[in-house]
């Protein structure tokens, strides 16, 4: 772990808490009065959020808002599978009928906030204070384009590399913080070969967003991207770095369980929770089921950084960067659901209450939240401390997404990328249909310039 | 109606309540049979995208264009063809074979009768989730009775290989939609004039020999029925293939409804998902013709 990381991960020093705390104090624990307007409207504000408790939270907070504000409204969070959440948004978009309030991931908003579907958030991000954002985050990572802001953070939620340490330890694989591309699959190739029904790791291969995320970690260690912003989003996906990330995916299959071809998320977090699979990159929502379902593998669980590139030295993960953004069709709850949304992201109860509902799956986003100590009463703490704070904080410097490719400039194409599944579609071409990795890649490319043809527009005059 | 009522007032007033009657069915179908086919003819000369359809723009046959130079498409309409074939050759095997035994004098047979619409009734998507937990590779119930049996060493990866996720879904169509041609064929049988048995068995024809001359040709208008309704049905079926394997692993289980969707939906290129409706429909119109043809469905007896 270098110094940086190092630094990043001791954030309860008492100058520090003493800080944020005044910011906290000067710009959130005082309800704004904008959020005290009471509205005299009725009706169910409908709030869109992926599976997990954490949605629920957000959700009862906004009720919380209502009881004393809006005793006419009630908001109702509806549950969207992953893989079911493109599909959804755009049918229901395209019919006019869009929840009042979306929960949804970064590379999604970034689409429909260019589309300008979108109510911008400047308001709401002022009320709830510009400076608590966590170190090493902005704002645009959430939504931001040509200057306004779409999108309020949730939360962020990094994979990690998940290790079963007992296996580790037992066949002598060294410290997985410290491993290399190579390192990893030596370890994968041992754990297959020494453990009987366990498979050495375990990755999405299906046709599915999961898959996307695995592999975008992958292409962007690699040092490859699909887009690039930085030159009128050209497509740059038939690249070296793209094969070298097919082909590492290729070598790692004989490793893996061998239905991995039609695993997604769950199928992944099964494969971790029940102890068939001794590594995988996900993000914290496993250590939740593992507690309940099986002690000695909670135990023997700890996530790390994603092993390093041999040659770029990155460590790429996927970073959800989830939002809430609030629809313009048909939405006749803007300010109530703007005030809401200030009424719960300026509680540090609420957003504490948010983080621990799936430790450690959502990360917090505000400094205040990140250093209360009531998000540290969690029992997680005392046993994944490491491993919390690995998501937390240290996953930040190696974050990435399809949406903000290593971080460096907003790509407004990558939701219709994933609602195509072109990036899956890629590696199934490589492990399903057993194309070489030049092929796919470029197959993948060409997919990709017809999204980028067809969508000129999203660019805003920059494709 | 008086009592001077003339015969021509009584047909006047039959077809006036007639077409009464014969509304509700025809508004019904405007409504949700041709307006839509229509529709979707229309739509398949335009570029629509329904996120922003004031910006909808006639292409001519460009979308057309964009299919049949898809390879998926291609792949799509060869897998659908296979799986076609196979769920509509063993479904009229199966049916037939059950409705013969079904149609056995047996006491109490009328139960099984009964329980073999069980299949037919559960929804779909009932079955389709229950089959992908039964089928699971890992956890499954039919890895764990086969290896339980000792029939197999290794887990079988039903849906997680390419041939067998397509052996999975003709099984779950066969399963589902075979009571539907031993009921047909069944009711059939039981119209059969007895006379002719008791003619072939004088004739000294045995029992295969009376399965082959009696049976089957009083059999084949009902079989060409069922035959062109099931390959018109399975062959647009979606529901059961998206559920089981949403089309994979890869594009191993596409077929063309499938492939309409992820044009129509996940791309939001509605023109093209209906040139793909549009295609699918000539294809079965096509097909159902050749095949009415060669059994010489549409001939009258009396002529």
């Amino acid at each position: 772990m270098d110094d940086k990381i190092k630094r990043n991960a001791q954030p309860f020093t008492r100058r520090k808490f003493i800080s944020d705390m005044a910011v906290l104090g000067a710009g959130a624990t005082a309800l704004p009065a904008w959020a005290q307007k009471p509205s005299a409207k009725t009706g169910t504000v409908r709030v869109w959020g992926e599976p997990g408790p954490y949605g629920g939270v957000a959700v009862d907070a906004m009720n919380e808002w209502a009881k004393k504000f809006a005793p006419g409204l009630t908001f109702k969070l509806e549950t969207l599978a992953w893989d079911g959440v493109y599909i959804k948004l755009m049918t229901d978009l395209a019919a006019k009928n869009p929840a009042h309030c979306i929960s949804v991931e970064s590379p999604i908003a970034f689409q429909l906030m260019a589309d300008l579907m979108l109510e911008p958030l400047d308001d709401v991000v002022q009320k709830v204070g510009r400076n608590r954002l966590v170190d090493g985050v902005k704002w645009e990572y959430w939504g931001a384009w040509k200057g306004k802001q779409y999108v309020l953070p949730a939360h962020h939620q990094a994979t990690q590399m998940v290790v079963r340490t007992d296996i580790v330890k037992e066949l002598g694989l060294g410290d997985p913080d410290k491993w290399s591309w190579d390192d990893m699959r030596n370890a994968a190739r041992t754990i297959s070969e020494k453990k009987k029904d366990v498979a050495g790791i375990s990755l999405a291969l299906g046709r599915n967003l999961c898959t996307d995320y695995h592999f975008a970690a992958l292409l962007h260690s690699a040092g490859g991207r699909m887009f690039d912003p930085a030159n009128k989003f050209e497509v740059v996906f038939d690249s070296p770095e793209t094969v070298e990330a097919l082909d590492y995916v290729k070598s790692l299959q004989p490793y893996m369980p061998k239905g991995a071809v039609s695993y997604s998320f769950l199928e992944v977090v099964d494969s971790i929770v029940t102890g068939r699979a001794a590594i995988s990159f996900y993000w914290g929502r496993p250590y939740g089921r593992a507690a309940e379902e099986n002690k000695p593998v909670f135990d023997a669980l700890q996530s790390y950084n994603h092993p390093r590139h041999p040659k770029t030295g990155r460590r790429s993960n996927w970073n959800d960067f989830q939002g809430w953004c609030i629809p313009k069709s048909n939405n006749q709850y803007v300010d109530e659901v703007k005030a809401a949304l200030v009424y719960y992201q300026t509680s540090p109860e609420w957003l504490v209450r948010y983080c621990h509902s799936l430790m450690p799956n959502v990360s917090p986003v505000y400094k205040d939240v990140l250093n209360n100590p009531k998000l540290m009463t969690h029992p997680f703490f005392q046993t994944k401390k490491d491993t919390i704070m690995n998501y937390y904080v240290n996953s930040l410097p190696h974050s990435s997404s399809t949406g903000n490719e290593m971080l460096k400039g907003i790509n407004p194409l990558a939701g219709i990328v994933h609602g195509r599944s072109i990036l899956a579609q890629t590696v199934q071409k490589v492990v399903v249909d057993n194309w070489k990795s030049a092929d796919a890649a470029k197959w993948g490319a060409k997919e990709m310039e017809g999204v980028r043809k067809a969508n000129l527009r999203l660019l805003g005059g920059v494709g | 109606m008086s009592a001077e009522s003339s015969p021509a007032d009584w047909k006047k007033a039959d077809t006036r309540i007639g077409i009464l009657f014969v509304i509700p069915f025809a508004i019904a179908a405007l409504l949700f049979m041709v307006y839509p086919v229509i529709e979707a003819v229309r739509l398949s000369f335009y570029e629509h995208n329904p996120l922003r359809p004031e910006a909808s723009e006639f292409i001519g046959l460009e979308n057309f264009r964009t299919i049949f130079e898809d390879a998926l498409f291609w792949k799509s309409f060869q897998q659908a063809a296979v799986w076609t074939f196979c769920s509509i050759v063993l479904q009229t095997l199966i049916g037939v074979s059950l409705a013969l035994l079904l149609h056995l004098p047996l006491r109490g047979i009328s139960i099984f009768r009964g329980l073999l619409l069980f299949p037919y009734i559960v929804p779909t998507v009932v079955i389709a989730l229950i089959m992908q937990w039964m089928l699971n590779a890992e956890i499954g119930v039919v890895n764990w009775s086969l290896k339980s049996a000792g029939l197999i060493d290794e887990n079988i990866y039903w849906l997680a290989t390419p041939s067998m996720a397509m052996l999975s879904t003709i099984f779950l169509n066969v399963w589902k939609y075979t009571p539907f041609v031993t009921i047909c064929v069944l009711a059939r049988l039981q119209t059969i004039p007895l006379e002719l048995y008791d003619a072939a068995k004088v004739d000294g024809a045995g029992g295969f020999r009376r399965f082959l001359d009696v049976t089957l040709p009083q059999l084949a208008e009902v079989l060409t029925v069922v035959v062109i309704f099931r390959t018109i049905w399975t062959f647009n079926k979606f529901e059961e293939i998206y559920l089981l394997t949403k089309g994979g692993p890869g594009t191993s289980t596409f077929n063309l409804a499938i492939y309409s969707f992820e044009q129509s939906v996940a791309n939001l290129r509605m023109g093209v998902g209906a040139a793909v409706g549009v295609v699918m429909m000539f294809l079965l119109f096509a097909g159902s013709l050749i095949y009415m043809r060669v059994f010489r469905f549409d001939e009258d007896d009396t002529a």
